[in-house]
């Protein structure tokens, strides 16, 4: 018989349920992308970031000052220590592996460059132009290395996004080389002239700007430059796009005072500390030092991201709360005449209440089985448009959003349930009430 | 005027006697109407808000004289300087900055900075400082400067063109760049032990990322000895955050905002179809199309006026708690948006009640009252 009834009611008011059931599954695609988005975020930006600019530098440590102003490099070309190349791909097999990004190692030495050298086919001989000096500044742009079981690319057009190039970037095999944009300037260097450099004629393919020491020199293919400087296999410094944890006051601890079991949840936390640390380890004779201006202050930035989307979620799910609710009052006070009849039948407020509560229930489960669908489909074009990954939606979500949809409905409900059942069923039945 | 009187009777008292009714449909407009300036007035505030944010990124832009000529005492720097602070916003945070080679004790090289140094570790704020106890000085040392010349923050000597000072350190600090070789004195020591003046200035620019090129562009026009460079790790990095939050609030606030505009629609929708008896009375008695249509229209703008009035406030409110939750500064509510509001919400409200009116119109009002 309930059973019936509760068919018969689906049956009969399709377009009333239709409505009911168009409202929940409208209000849980909105908790479904909602949550999907505000837990997301984190991670996607803190990747869109980490391409934009590297967070961690290794030096070697014996090294011996920088002396650089202005962007000139006046350390001692004899100076200083250098890091294996060939080291560079083990710290992809560290504990954090995975969130290391990509690295971008660097060699640079003050040179003296020729513009525009005229060689000529039949005798070979270069016409020396004029003689400027700059930086020569190796590094990958896009080079292809292998690790012990993957093989990835990387460089400067991987971890620092902020280098624009006007012009080609040079491949990492090719003689071709970019000009920085001071240099370039006072040196009326335009991309397609070359320059000659220890033997070795350039051709400029672009010019750089990054705002540091690279816009006065010429950055060329590392392994170019490293024949060129003849230091095969070494470079001076590498930065590494790591995705990090922000730091808090944990990770500021200084691992070699710590106990063993703390120093195991230490290392197991992405902070930047402990990745550097790792690296450490795993790289010789190096020091790993965070890049603090960017390190730093993203953390906090990308909390109050975070912190903004999380809000504006739960005031989305107030409203979308508030909303499910008021369609599924709204459809029961218009069956009043319902509650009179059944009532005036002899039903009790309990089989009528039921009736209602199964009902909604019913609707709750399918709109928000129908509303995650939806939900899940806005979120991944969410992602693809902004951040061109897909947001992933926790099957965890699922749950919520059902259970979500069950508490509204019911609530919505109830209260409208009762509100009809206190009318005396003839006064319903006449039209007073 | 008896028309409009009867009119707005009736409006009344529809609303009177079906109060539950009423008040559902107001409940689903307000939600619309707060969701709506809570959306607008989190983005429109959105820029000003993470522009807070990134002054604590310090220096984004840096100033220097041309060629980078170490012995800058010229006095068109301090011209310059003056200039830039008259030319850049007063917002703006300008701190000079100059830069020399001195000599260690043991004659290695090292480059030494002499500034205010209060300004540029407030500038600075995101290094990390080892004070050094009872030191009593006041140069600030990077840590790879301190491991070559003061490993535990004792003063030690700098000579720079025969003349030698004793360096009193107060801190030494990480900052992961190559800040980490340098001494930083203060001014007056580093003048009087070089003779030299600032040879280049730390700017931190404030504002969206347009109006820092702009100020940028404005600089380098009216300094053509200097030359004015934006640092682009940092405002790369901000160009990104920014845009990317923008898009991604506006995404949801779109998807929230319509997918409620449609709940609320189909609740009206819904609930005018359920008053197909009201309609067919008021036919019997002989009530024209036009005058139905404006009673229920009527009613709807009502319950719409109240509502979007009430979204406003409220959302105004969440906003200004989403700002102080998160941002520590509360996002003020934007007087100009209450009229978007109010006509969007009226909009919507009367589509939603006059639409199902035209499919009723077709209908027998003799066959609604029959219950067909």
């Amino acid at each position: 018989m309930f059973a019936r009834l509760l068919f018969e009611s689906f049956r009969r008011q399709q377009r009333r349920k239709a409505f009911a059931l168009l409202a929940i599954a409208l209000g849980m695609s909105i908790t479904t992308a909602m949550i999907a988005v505000a837990t997301d975020v984190g991670d996607k930006m803190n990747q869109e970031l980490r391409t934009q600019s590297a967070n961690l530098l290794i030096t070697p440590v014996q090294d011996s000052l920088d002396v650089n102003i202005g962007g000139v490099n006046l350390k001692p070309a004899s100076e200083g220590a250098y890091i294996r190349e060939s080291d560079l791909p083990k710290m992809k097999d560290i504990f954090w592996g995975h969130n290391i990004l990509g690295f971008a190692p660097f060699l640079s030495e003050q040179q003296s460059f020729v513009l525009n050298p005229h060689v000529t086919a039949e005798s070979g001989d270069v016409h020396v132009g004029s003689l400027v000096t700059a930086d020569l500044i190796g590094t990958y742009f896009s080079q292809e290395l292998k690790t012990r079981n993957e093989s990835f690319v990387t460089g400067v057009q991987t971890v620092n996004k902020f280098w624009q190039v006007q012009g080609q970037w040079p491949a990492d095999d090719s003689t071709n080389a970019l000009a920085g944009s001071s240099f370039a300037a006072k040196a009326n260097l335009h991309p397609g002239d070359t320059i000659a450099v220890g033997g070795r004629t350039l051709t400029i393919t672009g010019i750089l700007t990054t705002g540091g020491p690279e816009d006065e020199a010429i950055v060329a293919p590392l392994h170019l430059v490293q024949q060129l400087l003849g230091h095969p296999d070494q470079v001076r410094r590498v930065v590494v796009s790591a995705l990090t944890k922000p730091e808090d006051d944990f990770a500021r601890r200084d691992p070699r005072s710590m106990s063993p079991t703390m120093f195991e949840r230490w290392s197991c936390s992405p902070y930047a500390n402990s990745i550097a640390f790792q690296i450490h380890d795993a790289l010789p004779n190096v020091q790993v030092e965070q890049i603090r201006q960017v390190e730093q202050n993203q953390g906090r930035v990308l909390a109050r991201i975070s912190g903004l989307l999380l809000l504006l979620t739960i005031a989305a799910l107030v409203a979308a709360g508030l909303a499910v609710s008021a369609v599924m009052a709204a459809t029961i006070i218009e069956r009043r005449h319902e509650v009179g009849l059944m009532k005036s039948l002899g039903a009790g407020n309990g089989a009528v209440a039921s009736l209602f509560l199964t009902e909604a229930g019913l609707l709750a489960l399918a709109g928000g089985f129908a509303g995650f669908a939806i939900g899940v489909v806005l979120a991944h074009r969410i992602g693809q448009s902004i951040f061109g990954s897909s947001i992933t939606v926790h099957p965890v979500v699922l749950a919520i959003v059902v259970f979500a949809a069950l508490v509204v409905a019911l609530a919505g409900s109830t209260g409208a349930v009762r509100k009809a059942m206190r009318f005396d069923p003839a006064l319903v039945l006449r039209g007073d009430a | 005027m008896k028309r409009a009187a009867l009119l707005l009777r009736l409006m009344l008292k529809a609303v009177w006697v079906r109060k539950d009714r009423a008040l559902t449909a107001l409940t689903s407009i307000a939600v619309v109407a707060t969701m709506a300036t809570v959306a607008l007035t989190v983005y429109s505030d959105l820029e000003g808000k993470f522009s807070r944010e990134f002054r604590s990124f310090g220096a984004n832009v840096i100033v220097s004289a041309r060629g980078a000529s170490l012995s800058a005492d010229d006095p068109a720097l301090m011209k310059t300087l003056a200039l830039i602070k008259s030319t850049a916003g007063n917002k703006t945070e300008v701190v000079p900055v100059g830069y020399a080679i001195a000599q260690g004790p043991a004659g290695s090289p090292v480059v030494i900075g002499g500034t205010d140094l209060p300004a540029f570790k407030e500038l600075n704020a995101w290094w990390s400082l080892d004070p050094v106890a009872n030191s009593g000085g006041e140069a600030l040392v990077g840590f790879r400067a301190a491991a070559a010349l003061s490993p535990k923050g004792e003063p030690f000597q700098l000579t720079y063109n025969g003349k030698t000072i004793s360096v009193q350190v107060a801190a030494i600090f990480h900052s992961g760049s190559e800040d980490d070789s340098r001494i930083y004195l203060n001014l007056p020591q580093f003048s009087a032990l070089t003779g030299m003046q600032p040879n280049t200035a730390q700017l931190r620019l404030t504002g969206s990322a347009k109006e820092i090129e702009q100020q940028v562009a404005r600089l380098s026009a009216s300094l053509p000895q200097a030359e004015v460079k934006p640092v682009r790790q940092i405002t790369a990095v901000q160009a990104a955050v920014l845009g990317k939050t923008r898009s991604i609030v506006l995404a949801a606030s779109t998807v929230v905002v319509v997918l409620i505009v449609v709940c609320m629609v189909t609740t009206l929708t819904g609930s005018v179809l359920e008053r197909r008896k009201d309609f067919a009375v008021m036919k019997a008695l002989g009530a024209s199309n036009s005058t139905v249509n404006l009673l229920f229209a009527g009613e709807a703008a009502l319950t719409s006026l109240l509502g979007a009035i009430i979204g406003f406030i409220v959302g105004s409110g969440i906003a200004l708690w989403i700002g102080e939750a998160n941002f520590g500064a509360a996002i003020t509510p934007r007087p100009l948006l209450l009229l978007p509001v109010i006509l969007g919400s009226i909009f919507l409200a009367l589509l939603a009640s006059t639409a199902p009116l035209r499919i009723l119109r077709r209908i027998q009002p003799a066959g609604i009252l029959r219950g067909e």
